[in-house]
């Protein structure tokens, strides 16, 4: 197959029997759900968009595995180009979508295993590799969906895995038997979880040998025995449930989050990537942290483009696209924005091979772009809410704007520039309401201080990366300072 | 005339509307012209390798190895020079007719 139809994704997630909870209640039809349905067709345009023509050069790449077209969230970088046809690929999927489409914890994921599998097998001489790639060829072959999980709940920070007053805290093998293991613990903010047909479970810290059997990477099927999903609340996430297509800002398209639960989940060995190998937390850890921090380069920008235009098109509604303070912030939002794409593209164009032959993206310049996005899409939000100016959260309702006597009063009232219908103007502002404030913000400002982890986080591989011992060498040499 | 190869960059930010592009090429187009996406036959003898930016991205080897000849088309240019939006498809037309002419008399 290779690639999936969007059809074929969505029939495909209705074969699954995932056990997914929202809001106290089982969910029956996760498929259809009016919450969960808009996260799930973010996900489907990037099967979408792999079909189309226009598009395809950036949706899809040739596996190395097999030389045949597969779906670029599948892929293997092979080379510098290929790092920075995803971060396109991601700025135009933000386009298309305005929220998040989910799917890169996968590909960053795979992309991190592979080369830690390889350099595992070398120095421990473990068999992980192979078992990779015979998931990886499926994954291509299915064009699968897969969640890379990584972040675990982590209890009391100041205290170890092993040293949590409940051990589940972090996800961890309880048993070990002759065909598998059994896993309990739990990952949580998992990106478009219950969208996903397999899921990768990485280790969330460096581990220390006392702490091994935590050390921990697998795949399963989304809908294993053993796996359940409570779903995440997002800011106004009810407005779906009334059937308004106005007040929800982006009537199509959304993002999600879960907590994914392991209630002694079975794995088969064949399955398991890392059991115990401690040593090789640190590098697999830091390398899908580090493609994610690039992704953020680029589905950040594609949201910000449509914030950004949203702006634009609200000043035009408003009658100020004209004013010369409006336009200033707009060139101030297309900078930031720009910013952040350019970090994408440098951490990209400055990658290198690894051992096991995939690339690799410039670390230090990856965690500068992922600490740029822990900043400037506020920035960028805040000059939206400037321009769009204090209606955008003292709109009457799209019932009100319905109703046949009241109606003509909304109408009347909220008119901007007369050539425009007072609906368009609604549409726009409820769209940058849900960038801002509403179930996107969750992607664009929560996600861009938080995901793919937190400022510090970066700013501890920053320190790492910074080479100031070279800093401080260039200065004893241009001022004559000899040891 | 026969089939023309399209090809399009993957469209993350074009400073042009590339699908309007090519359809003001189509109509502009003799009959028994038309363009095709579908490269997975033959190779194709013209193409127009369609670009949202002057970066074109997807001219590489790989791609360019898909035709024998190509129109390069990169956000506001026709093979490198600049031509208003305007007026790419009445140029590119004409770059198609030259280009035939020139095969025509090898």
């Amino acid at each position: 197959m290779a690639l999936k139809t969007p059809e074929q994704y969505e029939e495909s997630l209705r074969k699954l029997n995932l056990k997914v909870y929202l809001m106290g209640e089982l969910v029956k039809d996760v498929v259809d759900h009016p919450i969960i349905r808009p996260s799930m067709n973010s996900v489907k345009m990037t099967y979408a968009l792999a079909q189309d023509p226009q598009h395809e050069d950036l949706m899809t790449a040739t596996s190395h595995l097999t030389g045949q077209k597969i779906n670029r969230f599948c892929h293997i970088h092979q080379n510098t180009d290929d790092l920075i046809k995803k971060v396109k690929m991601q700025r135009l999927m933000g386009q298309k979508t305005g929220a998040c489409f989910q799917r890169c914890v996968g590909m960053d994921a795979i992309n991190a295993v592979d080369s830690v599998t390889f350099e595992m097998d070398k120095k421990l001489g473990t068999g992980y590799r192979d078992r990779f790639i015979k998931f990886l060829l499926m994954m291509q072959e299915e064009d699968l969906t897969v969640d890379g999980a990584m972040t675990d709940p982590k209890g009391d920070r100041s205290l170890s895995p092993g040293r949590q007053a409940d051990p589940d805290l972090y996800t961890r093998v309880v048993e070990k038997r002759k065909d598998g293991i059994v896993v309990r613990g739990a990952k949580a903010h998992q990106t478009g979880a219950v969208n996903s047909h397999w899921i990768l479970v990485m280790p969330t810290i460096t581990m220390t040998e006392e702490d091994s059997d935590y050390a921990l990477s697998f795949v399963a099927p989304a809908d294993a025995e053993g796996i359940f999903y409570i779903y995440g609340r997002q800011s106004c996430d009810t407005r779906k449930l009334e059937g308004s297509e106005i007040d929800v800002g982006n009537p199509q398209f959304g993002g999600h989050e879960a907590l994914m639960v392991f209630d002694n989940l079975f794995v088969p060995w064949e399955n398991v990537f890392m059991c115990g190998e401690y040593e090789f937390t640190g590098p697999l850890i830091e390398r899908f942290a580090g493609y994610h921090r690039q992704s953020y380069g680029g589905c950040k920008v594609g949201v910000g483009d449509v914030l950004i235009g949203a702006a634009a098109l609200a000043a035009d509604y408003n009658g100020v696209s004209r004013a010369s303070h409006v336009r200033d912030k707009l060139i101030e939002m297309i900078h930031l924005n720009e910013t952040l794409y350019a970090c994408g593209i440098a951490c990209s164009s400055q990658g290198h091979q690894t051992a096991s032959g995939n690339y690799l993206i410039d670390l230090l310049l990856a965690n500068v772009c992922k600490q740029n996005v822990t900043r400037l899409p506020y920035e960028i939000a805040r000059l939206a809410e400037d321009i769009a100016g204090g209606l955008l959260v003292t709109m009457a309702s799209e019932k009100d704007l319905r109703h046949p006597e009241i109606g003509k009063v909304v109408e009347k009232y909220l008119k901007g520039v007369a050539s425009v219908p007072t609906e368009h103007r609604c549409r726009v502002l409820r769209l940058i309401e849900n960038i801002t404030l509403g179930t996107a913000a969750v992607g664009y400002r929560t996600e861009s201080m938080h995901g793919a982890g937190s400022p510090q986080a970066q700013r501890i591989m920053i320190s790492r990366q910074g080479n100031l011992e070279h800093k401080k060498a260039l200065v004893k040499d241009l001022v004559g300072i000899k040891d | 005339m026969g089939l023309i190869g399209i090809k399009y960059c993957g469209g993350c930010n074009p400073q042009i509307n590339r699908s309007g592009l090519v359809r003001d090429i189509e109509k502009l187009l003799p009959p028994g012209c038309g363009l095709v996406t579908d490269h997975t036959k033959n190779r194709w003898e013209m193409a127009i390798l369609v670009c949202g930016c002057p970066i074109a991205c997807a001219d590489r080897p790989a791609i360019r190895s898909m035709a024998q000849h190509w129109i390069r088309v990169g956000g506001a240019t026709v093979d490198r020079e600049s031509v208003p939006e305007s007026s790419m498809a009445d140029v590119i037309v004409g770059r198609i007719q030259a280009l035939k002419l020139e095969f025509r008399s090898r």
